[in-house]
């Protein structure tokens, strides 16, 4: 430890105590706020059913055997998922690149945000990742996994949320969220589902 | 060159200087500060970078003469800030451990009930733990 290290240590510490009132507006942008992703995310029930990361992918590798033909006359895969809790969020990507907007941050804060409330803290999540029909298939199945692996990664190393907890799935151009419009943007998109508790059940306080 | 390093390191001692300076913002918060100091620079000088692992703060760190004063302040300030709320989330547990004890006995905590049992006993929760609770963001 040198001298300048503490003196920014210090510099920061002090300047974040004015920190507030400066990002009040840069907040704003979020579009899903953290109460929205907690309402979204919690209440997962015992009879809801159970899924697994490998799950998800054999399904969407099955999907992709059984319909081989053309996007536009193809059925979307149902997950058959809506019993879980589960939000859909978009998250800005640059075109054709799993390289998330910076205007997309706090976006990614507000997933932390309601990630670290204790009311999921015990809850592990699938984090996935979705494009629209444009393009080749094989490529969006590949693509939607690395955005899927990039907002875990970033929810993990930036937002310190443990990595046992999210598992990143990509699904690719086949869970559409509008099946009519099968191109349109809002298909593109990353879903998180709770999916289960994590760790042993806690001791009773006393 | 050395930077933005200088910077980061301040940003981990910031960190453990929670209870000095406990005044924390959200993750929301923090995110969307640096998304907008350093969107123009990372979009000008690292736009194939990506948020995780290190890989942007090293992108940056090596362009640091280009980047400006405002994404260099920003960033140590966001990445403080979110050692913070961390630091002080963590914190809750041991500082609220009596209160616990006292005001919600056989309660197993979890899905946040825990959490429900102190905001309702607010009135008679010590102040350290009140604090904890206001720092940490969960009021």
């Amino acid at each position: 430890m040198t001298s300048p290290l503490i003196r920014f240590a210090l510099a920061a510490s002090l300047a974040l105590t004015g920190a507030s009132a400066l990002v009040s507006t840069a907040s704003a942008q979020t579009q899903l706020s953290d109460t929205q992703i907690l309402k979204g995310l919690q209440g997962l029930t015992d009879t809801a059913p159970a899924i697994t990361a490998d799950q998800m992918r054999k399904m969407v590798q099955q999907h992709m055997t059984q319909y081989p033909g053309e996007a536009l006359t193809r059925p979307s895969l149902a997950l058959n998922l809506d019993k879980l809790p589960q939000i859909n969020v978009q998250i800005q990507f640059r075109l054709n690149s799993a390289i998330i907007e910076p205007s997309s941050y706090g976006t990614l804060g507000a997933i932390a945000d309601a990630l670290h409330n204790p009311i999921l803290h015990g809850y592990k999540f699938i984090v996935t990742g979705n494009t629209d029909v444009t393009g080749t298939r094989e490529i969006n199945l590949k693509l939607s996994q690395q955005r899927a692996d990039a907002v875990v990664n970033a929810l993990v190393t930036v937002f310190n949320v443990s990595p046992n907890r999210l598992e990143p799935v990509g699904l690719g151009e086949e869970v559409l969220l509008d099946p009519k419009n099968p191109t349109s943007g809002i298909n593109r998109r990353v879903q998180i589902f709770t999916i289960g508790r994590v760790g042993p059940t806690p001791q009773p306080i006393r | 060159m050395r930077g933005f390093r200088l910077l980061l390191a301040a940003a981990a001692l910031a960190g453990s200087a929670v209870a000095a300076d406990a005044q924390t913002i959200s993750y929301a918060q923090a995110g969307a500060m640096l998304g907008k100091s350093c969107g123009p620079d990372i979009t000008k000088l690292c736009p194939t970078v990506n948020l995780g692992n290190g890989a942007l703060v090293a992108c940056l760190d090596s362009k640091i003469k280009q980047v400006s004063a405002k994404c260099q302040s920003d960033y140590a300030m966001a990445t403080a800030s979110i050692a913070k709320r961390d630091a002080a989330q963590d914190a809750i547990g041991q500082i609220c451990n009596a209160d616990a004890a006292r005001l919600c006995p056989g309660m197993i905590p979890q899905d946040g009930n825990l959490l429900s049992c102190l905001l309702q006993a607010t009135k008679v929760v010590s102040a350290a733990c009140n604090q904890a609770i206001t720092d940490a963001g969960y009021r």
